[in-house]
Parts: structure tokens; sequence; C-alpha cells
């Protein structure tokens, strides 16, 4: 395996690590979020609005992270390492 | 990949040097329109009966105004208008990526908040004012609470007073940035032509920029909501305890 492709293939995996761990966090966050709410209104139907108005505050609050995380690491795998003109380098070479 | 994400065509300006023209232009464009529409709006302005497009501009503006009547109490009645500005501009702003002018080949279009030269100088406005109004009502004990539960954690109260602005600005930036960096990867995906073995993931994959296009419009909403909401938060801890 030339040098390349353990580049290649080591950035893939981090980037899968990267939005695997940021996709696991930001799930359990916004499930306690959402779960929370719902027994808000089931305690008290008429706040209703100002539950939700709070609920997609604290989601978009939370959204954030995750957000930031997958920025940075579509920022490595195409701006610092450039994947995919890797791949097509080493597919043209492997021709 | 043609379409670049994250490359702008510039502009050299004498003093400042090298600007965004295409953010420039669509910032000018989105002011334009802004202060075309609400004046529109303000000047059709009628106390004495309700046309409809006067209630969706009062539900805009009482809800903003009821936020931060909630937060701020009696001193945040004079900002009401800063954060209604603030809460459409950003949201204008947010929507514009949607409109497809670099598509048609003009020199702007996306949006401008996906650029980071937007979204900072609107965080340093937001903390300008905080920073401003706390010294004018409070003085110098504005900065007390940096050593607030002890003097021992100053450091820590420094970074978290730094880290609020940077936390704003990143915040909005990273969610209409990634929305557009998605959609383009995406549609790099359809347009590769991908197939494996009998799959056709290219074509599997189609209807998959229509629906980010729609988390886009919600993300765009939420987050110039967030920044408002932030904004008010901000300011009622800037103006005092004694809430």
């Amino acid at each position: 395996m030339s040098s390349e492709a353990l580049v290649a293939g080591l950035t893939l995996l981090s980037f899968g690590i990267i939005i695997a761990a940021v996709a696991f966090g930001s799930a359990i966050g916004d499930g306690i979020v959402a779960s929370k709410a719902v027994e808000a209104i089931a305690r008290q139907p008429e706040a209703r609005p100002n539950i939700l108005t709070f609920m997609f505050l604290g989601i978009g609050v939370l959204e954030a992270f995750p957000i930031i995380g997958l920025g940075l690491a579509f920022y490595l795998l195409l701006v610092v390492v450039k994947v995919p003109d890797m791949i097509a380098h080493l597919s043209v070479v492997a021709k | 990949m043609h379409e670049q994400i994250g490359e702008h065509i510039t502009w050299l300006w004498p003093i400042v040097g090298t600007v965004h023209a295409d953010t420039i232009m669509t910032t000018w464009l989105v002011m334009v329109l802004t202060l075309v529409f609400f004046a529109f709006v303000g000047k059709s302005y009628n106390s004495a009966y309700q046309t409809r497009r006067q209630t969706v501009i009062e539900g805009i503006v009482n809800y903003i105004a009821d936020l931060s009547a909630g937060t701020l109490g009696q001193r945040g009645e004079p900002f009401v208008p800063f954060f209604i500005s603030l809460f459409v501009f950003i949201f204008v702003m947010n929507q514009f990526g949607m409109l497809p002018f670099k598509a048609l080949g003009l020199p702007f279009g996306g949006s401008p908040t996906a650029d980071v030269n937007t979204v900072v100088p609107l965080a340093l406005i937001v903390f300008s004012l905080c920073w401003i109004v706390g010294f004018r009502l409070n003085g110098i004990r504005q900065f007390a609470h940096l050593a607030k539960p002890s003097p021992a954690l100053i450091l820590i109260n420094v970074i978290e007073e730094i880290a609020r602005p940077v936390t704003l600005a990143a915040r909005l930036f990273f969610n209409i940035f990634v929305g557009e960096l998605l959609f383009i990867v995406v549609a790099s995906i359809v347009q590769a032509k991908v197939a494996i073995g009998f799959f056709n993931l290219s074509l599997a994959v189609t209807f998959v920029p229509f629906l980010i296009q729609f988390f886009n419009l919600f993300v765009g909403t939420v987050q110039a909501f967030v920044f408002t909401l932030l904004a008010i938060v901000y300011l009622s801890l800037a103006i005092g305890e004694d809430h």
C-alpha cells in the first residue's frame, strides 16, 4: 500500500470517527431536550407555545457544536488532505 | 467539484486591502431590499384597521418585543428596534443563499452569513452594545462580576467573557456554512454518476438536495432567532443584577 493510500484511508477513518462522535452526542442531547419538553407540555398544556419556543432555542444552541464539528471534519477532508483529488489520482495510478 | 465553496471574488480596496466582493454586494442587496420593504410597510401603517401584511409584521415585532420585555423588563424598551432589525437582517441574509444567483452567473449570491467577515462584526456589535450599556448604567462596577465568586477565578471569567462573542459568531457561521457545504457535497455526488454494482447511488440521492434545502430553511430561521435571543440574554446579563 502506498503512503498516499494510507493517508487517504486514515483521513476517511478519522472523518467517520468525528461524524460518529458528533452525531452520538448531539442525538443524546436533542433527545433529552425533546423529552423534557414533552414532559413539561404534558404537565402544563397551556404553556405549550412558550415551551416549544425554548425547546427550539435549546436545540438551536445545542446543534451548533455538532455543526462546528462537521464543518471542521469537512475542512480536514476537503482542504487539509484533499481526499477526493487523492482518490482520483490513486484510481488513475491503479489503472 | 467545479463550484468552490468558501472561495470568494475579491476586490482590492485602498487602506483596507482585499475584500470579499460577493459578500459585500449581497449584503448591500439585502440591506436595500429590507430597507425598502420596511419603509413601505412603515409608510402604509394604519392603526384604524388591520391589513393582512400588517398583521404578519406586527406578529414578528410583538414576538421579539415580548421576549425582550420578558427578559430585560422595562429597561429593555429602547433596544427593541435593534433586536428586531438584527433578527430580520440575519434572517434575510440566511435565506438569501437559497436563491440561485451564483448558478445564474451573477457575481453576487450565496448567504453573506456563510462568511466570517459578516458574522464576527455582528457579534462585535452585540458585545460592544452590551459593554457600553453596562458601563453607562453601572460604571466600573460593570466589571466587578469578573471576580465574583472569588478573585482567584478572574482568569476563567475573562476567558468566558471572550468566548461568548466567539461562540456567538461561530454558531451562526458554521450552521449556514455547513448547510451550503452539505448541499454542494450531495450535489457533487449526484453529478458524479456513482454506480455501485447495480445500485445507482446518484439516482438514489437525487431528492436529498431538496431535503437539505428544507433543513437549511429551518436552520436559518432558528439560528437568526437564537442569535437575537442570545443577544437579549447577554444584554440582560450586562445590564445588572438588581433585576
